[in-house]
């Protein structure tokens, strides 16, 4: 088994605590993401999976319960702590993109570059680097809002990878995307898994990415009620990803 | 990252060009307006100079500031104030207003004091530039300033009116800095008086024997006078400097208004852009930006638009004052100091951090995840 990068301990999460409107969201889950893991979360709406996926993603404290990533214990870490681990150790893709739409698809990328303190030079090399590498070489200089939802996903990923983080959390990666281009960012989140070690937990309801994974965690009412964990990480041949 | 800012900044031109407009606006008022306190308090301060060492008196109830105009002193005053133990000199003055179309503006003063006596009002070191002094015996001769001589394009030997007596010039001083002088023309007491058919001077010259006995001595001409005041240069410049103040609190209270209001706008747009921008800040947050990596972005953001409005403000507010300098014969000549420029741009930059911090503090303060999931 190899090595465990990010592990829950009984995480909890109660909205409006003792009030009327209270909800329990997330109500106890243990998990343990291994570097190289693909992992699907899937359950259906209201089951608590973007509410642990902020969790994850040390956006949102549980009310109980550790996070712990990469060794470290993150409940006592202040705001700033958290932004230190989100910046070093983590990367985000959202359904929307989220990218500044006037600002070129090099610009964006090279903002959380700046944003860990990198110099604008330095920045947008690796920007440069990162975008060729999930195959937007030609569009560097596109403003973001006027490419393609596959292209602004595929510089949301570049974007993700910035700071080299263990885990890279998605939240609906292909939700507003066609199938065609859904699959196309798919493959590439796959490839990067396979060919370049990234971890991924992704956060779906596109069955065709539980096809991608090799752990996939079903969701109800704030717990896990199954989980499948597929032998060959291999399941999608490389050769097809590459053509 | 000020190349974020400044690119953030042009995502909506409009909204910036409009609130940069209202700094503009604000910067461009205390220049310029500051710009004509400070050429007011100059001129005041080189008359102040050659004041010095002498006691001015005239009548109560007219003053320094109106040209003295009503006051009355007789020959017989004046030789009663001569006769004042510790008098060394008493120098009549004239003022007569020459106009030169219709505009006040650019009128000029003639002054009428005995030849002799010149350097008591221009000072001894004020030298000529073109011509000869004014000489005791000299009839129908006058002496210009600089710019008068320049405006009215005078030369040594021609002619001028004054009260509907013709005057030659025998002499154009040179320039000063002093509008009294500059913009002055000196006649011989006696022949002004003969052309203004005057009966008396509104402001006689009274120099101490003694400079340290001046206040003494012009307590004395008021016990004498009672209805003369005589003033100290010192006294005089408690005045003209209370006005001053007065002057420069009415001008920097109208432009700093102005910017204030231009504050308030740089306010207005950031609070608008922290709140288009949320789901932009919930991404920075995601992405590791700390609170204050935030805070200093947007608030770089409002100074940026701030010292941009207060550059612009100043060149605007300068371009003003050039044309005031060109297009009227102004009395004073405004003055852009270098503490007036350093301290309208310091003004904006600030007005930007405090109108920005609201805006900006609310940004950093958003919470991530209700960031970026709003619609």
């Amino acid at each position: 088994m190899s090595k465990v990068i990010l592990e829950v301990k009984g995480v909890e999460k109660i909205y409006n605590p003792g009030q009327p409107n209270e909800v329990r969201a997330v109500k106890g889950i243990d998990l343990k993401v291994h570097k190289g893991d693909f992992i699907a979360i899937v359950g259906p709406s209201g089951s608590g999976k973007t509410t642990f996926l902020d969790i994850l993603g040390c956006l949102l404290r549980p009310s109980k319960g550790k996070v712990i990533i990469d060794g470290k214990e993150t409940e006592r870490l202040s705001e700033d702590g958290l932004a230190r681990v989100r910046r070093e150790k983590l990367g985000f893709v959202f359904q929307q993109y989220n990218l500044i739409p006037t600002f070129t698809a090099l610009e964006n990328v090279s903002l959380a570059l700046r944003v860990a303190g990198k110099s604008k030079k330095s920045a947008e090399k690796r920007a440069r680097e990162l975008l060729e590498f999930v195959g937007l070489g030609k569009r560097l200089n596109h403003p973001a809002g006027l490419l393609s939802g596959g292209e602004q996903q595929r510089v949301a990923i570049a974007r993700a990878l910035a700071n080299e983080p263990e885990i890279i959390l998605a939240d609906e990666p292909t939700g507003n995307l066609d199938s065609k281009s859904g699959k196309q960012v798919l493959e590439l989140m796959k490839w990067l898994n396979l060919e370049k070690g990234y971890t991924f937990v992704v956060v779906t309801h596109d069955p065709e990415i539980t096809r991608y994974s090799n752990r996939v965690i079903y969701l109800k009412d704030g717990k896990i009620i199954k989980e499948i964990i597929k032998k060959d990480r291999r399941i999608i041949r490389l050769d097809r990803l590459i053509k | 990252m000020l190349d974020v800012a400044l690119k953030n900044i042009t995502r909506v031109k409009t909204r910036s060009f409009l609130t940069i407009l209202g700094i503009l606006i604000g910067i461009a008022a205390i220049v310029a307006l500051g710009a004509i306190a400070g050429g007011i308090e100059a001129t005041v301060q080189k008359s102040m100079e050659t004041a010095a060492g002498k006691i001015i008196v005239f009548q109560k109830g007219s003053s320094v500031i109106t040209g003295f105009s009503g006051s009355e002193i007789t020959d017989e005053n004046v030789e009663e104030i001569r006769e004042i133990p510790g008098v060394k000199e008493v120098i009549p003055m004239l003022f007569s207003i020459r106009r030169r179309g219709s505009n006040l503006i650019e009128a000029t003063t003639v002054i009428g004091i005995s030849p002799e006596k010149i350097d008591y009002f221009k000072g001894k070191e004020v030298g000529m530039e073109e011509g000869r002094e004014l000489e005791e015996g000299d009839t129908d001769s006058v002496i210009i300033g600089k710019d008068v001589a320049d405006e009215e394009n005078l030369e040594v030997g021609d002619e001028i009116e004054i009260a509907g007596e013709y005057f030659t010039v025998v002499g154009i001083i040179e320039k000063t800095g002093d509008n009294d002088i500059d913009r002055g023309i000196i006649a011989p007491i006696e022949e002004l008086k003969d052309a203004m058919k005057a009966e008396s001077y509104p402001v006689v010259f009274v120099i101490p024997e003694d400079v340290g006995g001046a206040e003494a001595l012009a307590e004395d001409i008021k016990d004498l006078f009672e209805n003369f005041e005589a003033m100290t240069e010192k006294e005089i410049a408690r005045q003209v400097s209370r006005l001053l103040t007065n002057i420069r609190f009415f001008t920097f209270g109208i432009g700093g208004i102005a910017a204030v209001v231009g504050g308030l706008g740089v306010m207005n747009t950031m609070i608008m852009t922290v709140m288009e921008r949320r789901k932009e800040i919930g991404v920075l947050k995601a992405i590791g930006a700390t609170n204050r990596m935030i805070l200093r972005q947007f608030l770089l953001e409002a100074s940026l638009l701030a010292l941009i409005g207060g550059i612009l403000g100043l060149f605007f507010g300068s371009v003003a004052v050039g044309i005031l300098i060109l297009f009227s014969a102004f009395a004073v000549a405004p003055v852009i100091t270098p503490a007036l420029a350093i301290g309208s741009l310091i003004f904006a930059f600030l007005l930007g951090l405090v109108g920005g911090f609201y805006p900006a503090w609310k940004a950093a303060k958003l919470d991530p995840v209700v960031a970026l999931r709003y619609e």
